[in-house]
């Protein structure tokens, strides 16, 4: 630093070079595929987050006697739906209902008007007719990718399931890694006893079979929600990230690096946590990223065996459990069938573009 | 080397231990006993009184907290016995061993095609790496590495069971065998078995075949870097010669211990597809005995499982040292 202040009139020091993130993302950004996959998850994303104003039967915003509300927002809990509609005997009829109750109040609609728990019925909407039910439902013009046997629009199920599946993947992941990193961090770091303490906790979870951990705990809890089950399937699904963990710690714990925080008078929490954790990040995000696509495989696999969240709330698996008894309703089976393969593969790609483009051995070989 | 085994077998036997704890621990605080779970299946006319309740309990040992139950377990697991099946009165090891059986047939078949298969593919993948149709094959086989086994057999129902109905192509719904089958000649038998396997094992192969051949391609691909690969064609060696003897023979080491990490897969069947396809076997087994709160039943397969996932671990490792010489574990 002091160098640099005395020779003022040399040529300026060349920039910084790119940090390693920087240059991860560019390495990241040349791979096609890998961008693809990314931008879908991005996609994808965007449709959780505006499912209802996409697809519902809740007005996006309403002037209503004089005030503004947003009942859409009540798809994504069940209490925010204002409790005026409730006093004016709504019953979830809006189009109606809004323009008889007060001639002045407008309302911005979804861009398609269908229900993800209910079957819309003859004339809720202008001149839209009412859902077929049965083998009758096939995709048409009104219900874009069908109804299923009670007459629910599958599209409507579809847009409201993506919220799930990506909320289960993220917060199992969550849940996953933060448990993965603990432990491996600790297992890695510590070893000795510790070690081997931790890595039998590790074979054991990895020992006993998903499912029977899984419905265990979810017996256990007599009234799961989708919260419970993205919990559970976090506390199962952490081992692969915490092995991971624990070697990376077990080789970067030698690093004269390592030494030299602690010459510094680090604390242990100081450098796992601050030291060795940061660059051992990469390696483990790609398991992380995997776990992602695993969960919602997971989740998708239980709701299809008939254990996932209560009926509400529809997700892709329930609506292939639905199309397995029905299977001359195709529709029931390609659509959410295509959605899940898809999210997988997408999250798949989005793992191994983040392992090529961190990987310094595999970056060697590659462009 | 004997050392080390012993150390491991014993390692092993307290992991299996705690697992098993922790499983019976779990089970056993699910709510409902195999006894309740029968009962509300029946109508309700016809009641179980509160004794009768009670010395069931006794006779099947549920009154007992699990810790006590579980020493008991591990007793008779002593004298190699696993119990009877609650819900179907019959010993846990001749339900296992009636559907071993046809989980193997699945799974023996569909592995064995997979290792034929995908050895050849990662070959001629490494041949042609980078040229249009091994990008073409490789992406197709990474996208099938990605589709859910479950929703391909949907798939693969909706299009030869219905689709397809009462066409050549037809292929039957479910089960192992058809309705006319004990009419049939001994040929006629298989065949049918036949028929209904090739959508199951179709299902079970595809996963592994994609997941083998990326991983044969990957190792191929370190290899073929190494200098004794352009030593051999600079003698003049033919491409495959190359490529088979002095390439995918040092690839064999990763290979090999890959077979041990499947040896589970072998027996474990796959809950998904036996219940989609009401295939008989060791996965549907399991899943009936969890709804059913089967005590016995659960608690034998989920040793069996264990025992074979620690097994296979071990036979990895030895296979290791067996097929490198540089690995010892003396």
């Amino acid at each position: 630093m002091s160098k640099n202040k005395q020779n003022n009139n040399e040529p300026s020091p060349p920039p910084a070079s790119r940090g390693f993130w920087a240059e991860a993302w560019l390495r990241y950004r040349r791979r096609k595929l890998a961008m693809a996959a990314l931008l879908f998850v991005v996609f994808l994303s965007l449709v959780a987050i505006f499912s209802p104003a996409i697809v519902g039967t809740k007005p996006i915003v309403c002037k209503y006697k004089g005030r503004i509300y947003f009942p859409a927002m009540s798809y994504f809990k069940a209490g925010w739906e204002n409790p005026v509609f409730y006093r004016d005997k709504f019953r979830k009829r809006f189009p109606k209902n809004i323009t008889q109750k007060d001639p002045e109040s407008w309302a911005v609609w979804p861009l398609v008007f269908q229900d993800p728990y209910r079957r819309v019925r003859d004339g809720e909407w202008k001149d839209q007719p009412g859902n077929p039910t049965g083998a009758a439902g096939k995709p048409n013009r009104y219900n874009l990718m069908g109804t299923n046997q009670a007459g629910v629009d599958v599209f409507a199920q579809m847009v409201h399931g993506t919220r799930i599946a990506l909320m289960v993947g993220f917060v199992a992941t969550g849940i996953a890694g933060m448990i993965g990193i603990v432990v491996g961090s600790l297992a890695g770091y510590f070893g000795g006893w510790v070690d081997m303490f931790l890595s039998r906790l590790i074979e054991v979870v990895m020992c006993i079979p998903a499912l029977v951990l899984i419905l265990a705990l979810l017996a256990i809890l007599e009234s799961p929600t989708i919260w419970h089950l993205m919990a559970v399937l976090g506390a199962t699904g952490w081992t692969g990230i915490a092995r991971l963990t624990r070697g990376e710690f077990l080789k970067l714990r030698q690093l004269e690096f390592t030494t030299a925080a602690r010459a510094l008078g680090g604390g242990h929490m100081r450098i796992m946590f601050r030291h060795i954790l940061p660059n051992s990040l990469a390696p483990v995000l790609v398991p992380i990223t995997f776990g992602i696509a695993a969960a919602i495989l997971i989740e998708s696999g239980l709701s299809f065996l008939g254990f996932g969240p209560p009926p509400p709330s529809a997700s892709w698996g329930t609506l292939l459990n639905a199309g397995r008894s029905n299977l001359q309703m195709w529709w029931l089976i390609v659509f959410p069938g295509m959605a899940i393969f898809l999210t997988v593969l997408a999250y798949n790609l989005v793992g191994e573009g983040i392992q090529e483009s961190t990987d310094p051995r595999l970056r060697e070989a590659g462009k | 080397m004997f050392t080390y085994l012993l150390r491991r077998s014993l390692i092993g036997l307290i992991t299996l231990l705690l697992i098993t704890f922790v499983i019976f621990g779990l089970i056993r605080n699910m709510p409902g006993t195999p006894l309740t779970i029968a009962l509300a299946e029946v109508d309700p006319s016809r009641q179980i009184s509160e004794e009768d309740m009670k010395r069931m309990e006794r006779a099947y040992g549920l009154d007992k907290p699990f810790p006590v139950a579980y020493v008991h377990w591990l007793g008779n697991l002593a004298r190699f016995d696993l119990g009877r099946s609650i819900s179907r009165k019959q010993p846990v090891t001749r339900l296992i061993g009636e559907r071993i059986g046809p989980t193997m047939l699945l799974s023996v078949t569909s592995l064995g095609l997979a290792y034929l298969l995908s050895v050849p593919l990662g070959l001629y993948s490494t041949a042609r790496s980078g040229k249009p149709d091994e990008r073409a094959m490789s992406t197709f086989l990474y996208m099938l590495y990605a589709l859910p086994s479950f929703v391909a057999a949907l798939l693969l129902l909706v299009l030869f069971a219905v689709k397809l109905n009462a066409t050549a192509f037809e292929l039957p719904l479910f089960g192992m065998v058809g309705d006319n089958h004990q009419s049939l000649s001994t040929w006629g038998k298989m065949c049918d078995v036949g028929r209904h396997m090739i959508l199951p094992v179709f299902c079970y192969t595809y996963g592994s075949l994609a997941y083998f051949s990326r991983f044969v391609k990957s190792n191929m691909q370190e290899v073929v870097r190494q200098d004794y690969m352009r030593t051999a064609k600079a003698k003049g060696m033919g491409p495959f010669r190359v490529l088979v003897h002095h390439g995918f023979r040092n690839t064999l080491i990763p290979f090999v211990t890959l077979l041990g990490l499947t040896l589970p897969a072998l027996l474990s069947g796959s809950v998904l597809l036996e219940q989609i396809f009401t295939w008989p076997g060791m996965g549907r087994l399991f899943f009936e005995s969890i709804t059913e709160r089967d005590y016995p039943t659960i608690m034998g397969l989920v040793l069996m499982f264990s025992v074979l996932t620690l097994l296979g671990q071990l036979l990895a490792d030895i296979l290791y040292a067996v097929v490198d010489p540089r690995v010892s574990y003396s």
